[in-house]
Parts: structure tokens; sequence; C-alpha cells
């Protein structure tokens, strides 16, 4: 068994409105090893985002404990947490939240700059980490001036940029067609592969899951067990890009 | 800090339009308020010009309108300290169609020109010209901006219908002067209105104002208190006081100028803490998503707070920087306009205006946006990220 | 077709923050030029309002104030039995030989101390005028006794009902204060002639004469022939043609007022502008929508400009109720024809008011046009296309 990165026990996190309270996420135990990919599968409000939320302490939960790569999530303040994510988390999102004014280097160069490197290694770091993912050509472009597929890219350039532990992806094919699709989770792949980066994957397109070496599936905010997939699991193919 | 600026500057010129509107807006009032400033400070703050501090004005204690004894003049030289004493009259009178014509009134004055130029020896004047004006009792010498702006020549006739010395003067110009802050008046002998009177007239020998010099700085209190100390008992008390405040009594003549000044600075300054604030709310709103995504990227919310700071700061001290330099244009347009007061000629955007105005600027700037960044350093990532608009 | 109002209402009220700020924006600008216009006004009413067309002033020719009029007493035998004076119960004319001078006094404002008139006047100057006292008593011949304006004893301490004042030969006692509305004697002080000429060393340089004509009519031909009699070299107005020429006094202060406000205005409608466009881009989705819905190019610019002028319009009543704790504020500028202090009320009335109001529908005007344009200018599909 590898080093585990992240351990959740009887994470729970719920939503209590005036008349009603919800679950988005319901004691959910989970163990993810050291060099890990893993897709977490489920259909809109199974949780799945939530517990990547989680993990990424973009969000708190309700009760449960949360290990991410050894640290206690919980016992952070909000200064020690940003601090936490730019160091040890790369996220990749659906949208590709790249900022439009910067172009793509200096967006792969922004987490950058919380660190303590000079501007030179900067530039350096963040022009390596672009040609790591084929835009060496695409460096000074806006956002608005690339395609879906390679603004992707550039956040994914942008995710590991700093050298995370952990990357965290959620539905990072969700906005984009087949091919660039396609190009997106090859990367990721090889991330995994080459770089032996543990990767967590929320998606629920069956055919983006295939590229992570472990699927875990959600259902009405509960983790289902390992190996086990949901019975009336049939997604039609056509809401898989519904976001 | 420092490795947010290019980002605050791109985010800065994010919305040309708007962040021209606002620069716009901010200079309009930043031409005021440098203008106001430098008012202010040319009324209140001056430092007087070289040889200014060194002179007095003595007038009579109840009114300017009101006249002392000719023979103070002696008592008052022989005040320790003091180097020399002048008379001065404020002649009034009408010059051709003043009603009419503005440009027709200015100031006139008739003194003992003699110890005129030793009280005032930053007078400069051509020596020939100087004789003359000694010389002939109708000379009369005018400051140069006078006598160019209503195209006076040597030899110029000058005449001057009196009201409050109900004489009329047939002046010759004789000579034009230059001085850093007094060159629109025009200077005549005394000795003229006073041969006007009959001999037993009482208005023969009285003066209006005494103009002194002393020794030092050092002595200007000593000397003013010693003046007025002596005419306490007699009949005209006085008043003595620096040239300065002397001039500032004219100020205060237009109503309570300070209160007026400072009430319009105060809602100018408002009006910049708006149009800041609210165009920074208007952007903050319009980037909250990207306020998320800084701070997935390990960006603390003291980091996010800086860079929304930064940004407000750049636009208004951009403002700022415009705006009062649009104010050197009003001032310089002011010391043109007509002088109704000495001071108005002093009127300039100094390098500690300046200063002041663009310290102002950065202040406005981070206190008008404090709020909506404080918001959104603070929105928790997922609402943030989650925000469409 | 056009959009319904309620929908530029409810868009001011859900952005609630950007309308008060902008608002209060135009408000302030409105505020400063409402409270110059209010001084200016303030000072007219006062001058005119209490000025007379019986009443005529007459100063030595050439002279444009009192104060550097100089007339003699002869001139004032010869002038007393023109015909046309009105006369009092008693059978004598209501004419008033008077000295002005102007006296230094602290003030509330100003520790350095203002010029203040004070006149030295004959028994029927205070006929001449209907001066009321409002508290004390005249007064008498012969003694250093003062009456004060109103608005001389309210900022002057020292001129207050009792007090001494220094100046001529001795202590003046203040014996009774004159409400003389919001006329200029309001800002004077009044003694008795000879006590007050001869405390100043004039028993013969005075200053000017008063007199009342029977009507108006009369008062016309008198003044032409005082101003026609070689002997007298005198010049007669009528008191209403004397004061108008004073209500220049505040022309500095409202020419920088205007000023101001005019350069706030600009900063205010680029302000306004900048509002405008942001509302315009947020609901550019909604402008799409109301143009597939059938609205036409000229309704979506109608909308949004009514929006900006209605912003504008909160931003004015806004501005007059900052300005509106001035009116009846007392205060004083120098007039510059006596070389004395005038006191007078702040007066913001409606036609201020209503100046304000229209000053801030043209920068809501100014502040909406362009944004408008550009609104009813956006394709549809665009339009719809954006967040």
């Amino acid at each position: 068994m590898p080093e585990t990165v992240i351990q959740t026990r009887k994470l729970t996190k719920e939503y209590v409105r005036e008349d009603y309270h919800v679950f988005a996420l319901k004691e959910a135990d989970i163990e993810i090893g050291r060099g890990e990919f893993v897709a977490l599968m489920g259909p809109s409000g199974s949780g799945k985002s939530t517990l990547l939320h989680c993990i990424a302490a973009m969000d708190r939960p309700t009760s449960g404990e949360i290990l991410v790569l050894g640290q206690d999530l919980s016992s952070l303040n909000e200064r020690d947490i940003a601090h936490w994510r730019n160091v040890h988390i790369g996220f990749i999102f659906q949208s590709f939240n790249l900022i439009p004014v910067l172009s793509a280097l200096e967006n792969v160069e922004l987490p950058l700059n919380l660190t303590a490197l000079k501007k030179q290694e900067r530039r350096e770091h963040a022009r390596n980490a672009l040609e790591l993912v084929g835009l060496g050509d695409r460096l000074h472009n806006l956002p608005r001036q690339l395609s879906g597929g390679q603004e992707q890219r550039v956040a994914i350039a942008r995710a590991i940029v700093t050298d995370p532990d952990l990357i965290l992806a959620d539905e990072p094919t969700g906005n984009l067609d087949a091919a660039s699709a396609q190009e997106v989770l090859n990367m990721l792949s090889r991330l995994n592969k080459e770089f032996g980066k543990t990767i967590v994957m929320v998606t629920h397109d069956p055919h983006a899951a295939r590229f992570a070496s472990k699927i875990r599936y959600l259902e009405k905010g509960e983790l289902l067990p390992d190996g086990r997939t949901p019975a009336d699991w049939n997604l039609p193919a056509a809401e898989a890009t519904s976001g | 800090m420092i490795r947010h600026i290019p980002l605050i500057f791109k985010n800065a010129i994010r919305n040309r339009r708007r962040t021209l509107l606002t620069v716009a807006s901010i200079a309009a009032s930043f031409a005021l308020l440098g203008t106001l400033a430098a008012m202010y400070r040319a009324l209140f703050w001056s430092d007087p010009v070289p040889g200014q501090e060194l002179r007095l004005m003595t007038r009579h204690r109840v009114s300017l309108t009101q006249s002392m004894p000719a023979s103070y003049e002696q008592k008052i030289r022989a005040v320790p300290g003091v180097q020399a004493v002048s008379i001065v009259n404020w002649f009034g009178g009408t010059y051709k169609d003043e009603q009419r014509d503005r440009s027709n009134m200015f100031a006139r004055f008739s003194t003992d020109p003699a110890n005129f130029f030793e009280v005032r020896p930053d007078v400069k004047i051509a020596e020939d010209q100087k004789q003359a004006f000694l010389r002939n009792r109708r000379g009369a010498i005018a400051g140069k901006t006078l006598a160019a702006k209503k195209g006076w020549r040597i030899g110029e006739r000058i005449n001057l219908t009196g009201d409050i010395w109900p004489v009329n003067l047939e002046l010759e110009l004789v000579g034009t002067y230059e001085e850093a802050t007094d060159d629109e008046s025009l200077y005549f002998h005394h000795e003229y209105i006073r041969e006007s009177f009959p001999q037993r007239s009482a208005r023969r020998d009285l003066v209006g104002l005494f103009w002194i010099r002393v020794d030092s700085a050092d002595s200007v209190p000593r000397v003013s208190k010693a003046i007025d100390t002596m005419f306490e008992n007699s009949p005209a008390q006085t008043r003595t006081e620096s040239e300065l405040a002397f001039g500032l009594a004219f100020a205060a003549f237009l109503g309570n100028i300070k209160l007026f000044l400072a009430a319009i600075c105060g809602a100018i300054v408002f009006t910049i803490l708006l149009v800041t604030a609210n165009t920074v709310a208007m952007s903050v709103r319009e980037r909250k998503r990207e306020v998320g995504i800084l701070k997935t990227l390990g960006y603390t919310p003291s980091a996010v707070l800086s860079i929304i700071l930064g940004e407000a700061a750049v636009i208004s001290v951009l403002g700022g920087a415009l705006g009062l330099f649009l104010a050197m244009v009003l001032a310089a347009g002011i010391r043109q306009g007509p002088a109704v007061f000495q001071q108005l000629k002093q009127v300039y955007i100094t390098p500690t205006v300046a200063l002041a105005g663009i310290a102002a600027a950065l202040l406005i700037g981070v206190a008008s946006s404090f709020t909506p960044a404080w918001n959104a350093s603070r929105t928790p990532i997922l609402t943030a990220l989650r925000a469409t608009d | 077709m056009r959009i319904p109002f309620s929908y530029n209402i409810r868009n001011l009220v859900v952005r609630k923050t950007t309308t008060i700020m902008t608002a209060l924006g135009i408000a302030l600008t409105v505020a400063v030029l409402l409270s110059v216009l209010a001084l200016v006004n303030g000072l007219q009413t006062s001058l005119r309002s209490s000025g007379d067309p019986k009443r005529i002033l007459v100063m030595r020719k050439g002279a444009t104030a009192e104060l550097t009029s100089g007339v003699t007493r002869q001139a004032f035998q010869d002038l007393k039995f023109k015909p046309g004076i009105a006369r009092d119960s008693a059978g004598q004319p209501l004419a008033s030989l008077e000295i002005v001078t102007v006296i230094n006094l602290p003030s509330v404002d100003s520790e350095a101390g203002m010029n203040v008139t004070t006149r030295g006047l004959l028994q029927p100057g205070i006929e001449i005028r209907n001066l009321k006292l409002a508290e004390g008593r005249w007064f008498e011949s012969g003694r250093r006794e003062l009456v004060v304006g109103k608005g001389i004893a309210a900022r002057y301490p020292d001129a207050r009902l009792g007090g001494t004042l220094k100046f001529g030969k001795g202590e003046w006692t203040v014996v009774g204060v004159v409400d003389a509305g919001t006329g200029p004697i309001n800002s004077e002080i009044l003694g008795d002639l000879n006590q007050v000429a001869g405390d100043l060393n004039r028993m013969e340089g005075l200053s000017a004469m008063w007199l009342v004509a029977e009507d108006e009519i009369t008062a016309k031909s008198l003044i032409n022939s005082i101003n026609d009699d070689v002997k007298l070299t005198a010049q007669a107005k009528s008191e209403v043609e004397y004061l108008e020429a004073q209500t220049s006094s505040a022309a500095p202060i409202q020419f920088i007022g205007i000023f101001v406000s005019l350069i706030m205005a600009v900063g205010s409608s680029f302000a306004a502008m900048n509002t405008m466009y942001a509302a315009v881009s947020r609901r550019a989705r909604e402008v799409g929508t109301l143009r597939v819905l059938g609205f036409s190019k000229g309704s979506i610019l109608t909308s949004f400009f009514l929006e900006s002028l209605v912003l504008a319009l909160v931003g004015g009543v806004l501005g007059c109720l900052l300005a509106l704790p001035l009116n009846g504020l007392t205060t004083g500028v120098g007039n510059n024809l006596t070389f004395s202090e005038i006191a007078f009320n702040f007066r913001v009335g409606p036609d201020t008011m209503a100046t304000g109001i229209v000053f801030a529908l043209v920068m809501g005007a100014l502040g909406g046009l362009f944004p408008a344009r550009s609104a009813a200018r956006k394709e549809i599909l665009t339009a719809l296309r954006e967040i």
C-alpha cells in the first residue's frame, strides 16, 4: 500500500435551510494513496464536487475528519490554508477560469508570484510548464485568443507549475469538444504515469473516467463502497456535457 | 505586493471606458481640489516673499478708512529696529470709466517716494526712471504688468478723479517697476495731494498707512508691539501687523474664505470618494469569480485585498495626477486674472501641494475601495466561483 | 411601445448601492451650486426688498458709495427745501444729513475683526427709513450712544445691547437694537450725526443726504432737479438703484461658486455615465430579450435615458435637501461699495431649488445619453449572448 495522501472519515456536509435539510455528502470514508488517479463519478447533486471541494479546503465539512497530505485541514486558518493550497494543490476547473487580462504565460506564473522565486525563475518555470502541455508557441496569447482546449491546457500548466503533490480536476472536459477532451485526458494521464502525480478528477463522463486508475461512485451524497457501481448506472451520453 | 503590480495594472485598464471615465471624473475633481488647495496655501500658508518678512503695516486701529496724524512717522522711525518708514495712502478715485471697464480699476497709492524705495529695496526700477520719479511731483510709477495691461508708455497722462481725497490729479507716468508680489499698482507723490488742500485743512496732515521695514525678522513682533503701545493713549490708536497678515485682512473681506474653501474641498473629496468607491464596487462585482480563482491558486485574503486596493489606488492616483496637472493650468489662469488680492498672484501648485494631492489621491483610493475590497477578499471561494456577475 | 417605467425604478432599487453613490455625487454637486446661489439670492433679496423707490440718496458727483462721498452742511440747507420732499407730522422736510464711516469690530468669525458701517444721522433719518426698535431705546443727541442693526447684534459680541464700543474720542454705549428686516441698516451701527461727526473730527466733511419724496413720480422729478442743479454739484439716486449696484459684492463668490459647480458637474456626469454603462452591460441580455419581445431600439434608448434622468433627479432632490438647512442661516460678505460687511440670510427659495433640479437633470442627461445609445444599438443576438 503506497503512502496515503487523502483520508476522510465520516465526512459529512449538510445544508440546513428553513424547512428542509439536505446531505450534500454523508459520512464519506475514502482513502487515496500517492500516485493514484481517482475518478469520482455520479450524477448531478451526488456530492462528488463537494468531496473535491473539501479535499481542496475550498469548502468546510459539517462533521467528520479529513486529512490531506497528513494535514488536518480543520486546524488551519484562512491564511495558512491559502498557503497550503498554493504549495500542495493544483486545481483545474470545468470552465478553465483563466484571468482574461493576463497572457498564457502570466496566467501560469500567477501561483508562482506567491513563492520566493525570482522573476527570472518564475518565467522559466511557467514557460516549462506551458511547453510541457504543448503550448510553447502560445506564451503571449490572451485567453480569448486560444481555443477551449488550449485554454484548458494553460489551466493544467497553471495547476502543475508549482509542482504540487495533488492535482484536483472538476469536470475538466465538461466544456470541451471530443478531440480537445481527449488531449486533456491524455495529459492528465501522462502527469499521473510519468510524473507520479496524484490526481482526483470529478466527472460524469464514463469515457473520461476510463483514464483513471480507479473509479469511485457517489449517489445522493453517499460514497459507494470501492468497486461498487450504482444499480441504475446508465447515464445517457448527452447528459455528460450538461455541466 | 510588488509581484502583484502587473496584475493590478492590467485590472485597472481592463474596462478601458470605465477607467477613462473614472479617471476623468477624478481629474475634474482634483483640478478643483488642487487649485483650491493652492489658493488656500497662497492665502494662509504662503511663506513671505524675500523682503516681505521684514515689512510691517501700521494702520488706524478702528478701520482702514480712518487716518492717523502724519507726525506718527517720526515717532515710529525712533523705535529701535525700525530701518525705514514710508507713508502710503489708498487714493481710491476713478480712472476713466471704471463702472463700464473693470480693467480701469487698479490699486493706486500716494506715497513719499524717497522713503518708499527705502522700505521696499526689492522694487526694481531703472535708475533714471527712479530719479525722474523722485524729482517730478506729478510723476507716477506703475507696475510693469499694469502698464502692459493698459498699454501705457513713459510720458502717459493719467488723470484721476478723487473721492476719498476730494482732489483731481493729473499724473505723468515716469517709470515702471517690477516686484514679486505687487506689480499692478500705481504710486505717486503724496505731496501732490497735500498741496491741493488749503493750509488750514486738517486733512493735509493725515496719513492712511505707514509702511515699515525692520532690521530682522526677529524684530517683527517686538516692533509691532512697541508701535501699538506707543500710540495706546493717543486719539488715533494703531494696529501694526506683518505685510502678510495685512493682506489677509482683505481676503477676510470676501466673507469667511477659510470656511468657504474648506466646505467646497470637503464636498469635492466626498464626491471623489463616491466616484472611486462606485467604480471599484462595479469592478469587484464583475470580477468576483476571479477572486475565487486567485484563492484556489493559494492567494490569501490579504493578497486579494491588496490587489483590489492597489487597483483603486492606481486609478485614483492617475486621476489625481491628471487633475493636478489641470490645476496647474487653472492656477496659471488665476495668476493672469484680476488681482483681487495680492496673494492670488502666488497661486502655484507647489511641490508640497502636488505631493499632498497625490497622497490624498492615494488615501482616497484606498479608503473608498476598502469596503468592496474587504468583502471580496472575505467571500468564500465557492460563493465567489459560482458568481456569474 | 414604451417599456414600463417601473422596470427602470426596480432596476435602480436593485442596484441600490450604485444608485445611492451616483446620486450622492450629483447631490453634492447640486448642493455646492445651491449654497452659492442661496448666498447670492440672499444678498439680492436683502438688498432689493428693502429698496424704496421714494427714498433718495444724494452724494457728491462721481461718488459711487456713501463712504467715498462728501457733502457740506451748506448743500444740505439748500437741498432741504426743494419741492417734492415729503414732510413729517410737524411739517419738517423728511431729509437727513448723514456721515458714514467704517469701524472694525471683532466678530464671531474672525478675531482680526470685520469692518462695520457706522452712520451718524439726523432725527428725520429714522422716519425716512421707517425704523422700528426691537429692543432698548433710541440714542440721544449729545451723547455717545448707539443703536445697532439686528444682524450686528447677533454677530458681534461687543455690539450687543448694553455693550460698549471704543472709537472716535471715547466709549460708546449700545442702547438699542433696530430691526430693519432684510435692509442694509440691519448691518449698520447708528448714532447721532453731530456726536459721530465731532468724534471723527469731521464736523464739515459729511458723507451724504437722504430724503423721501412725496410719491414715486415726484421722486423722479426730484432726482432730475437735484442732478441738474449746478450749485449743488451733487447727484441723486433712488435707493433701489443704489442697492442694486451693491449686489455685485457677491460677484467673486458667485463666480468661484459657479465655476466650481460646473467642474464638479463634469465629474459627476462622468460618474453617472459610468454607472449607466455598467447598467447597460449588466442588462445586455435583458436588452436582447426586450428586443425579441418587440420593443424598438427607440424605446430601449428612451428607457435607459429616462433611468439616468431618474437617477439624477434623486441626486437633485438629495442636493436640495442638503442645501436646505442653509436657509435662513446668517452670513456676511464684504460690500465692495461700502467697504463694510453686509449681513444677510442664505435664501434657498423654490426658484433656487428648481435650478438645482434642472442642473441635476442636465448631468443625468449628459451621463445617460451615450450609454442609452449604446444599449439601443446592440444587435439582438450579440446582446443575448452576453452574460
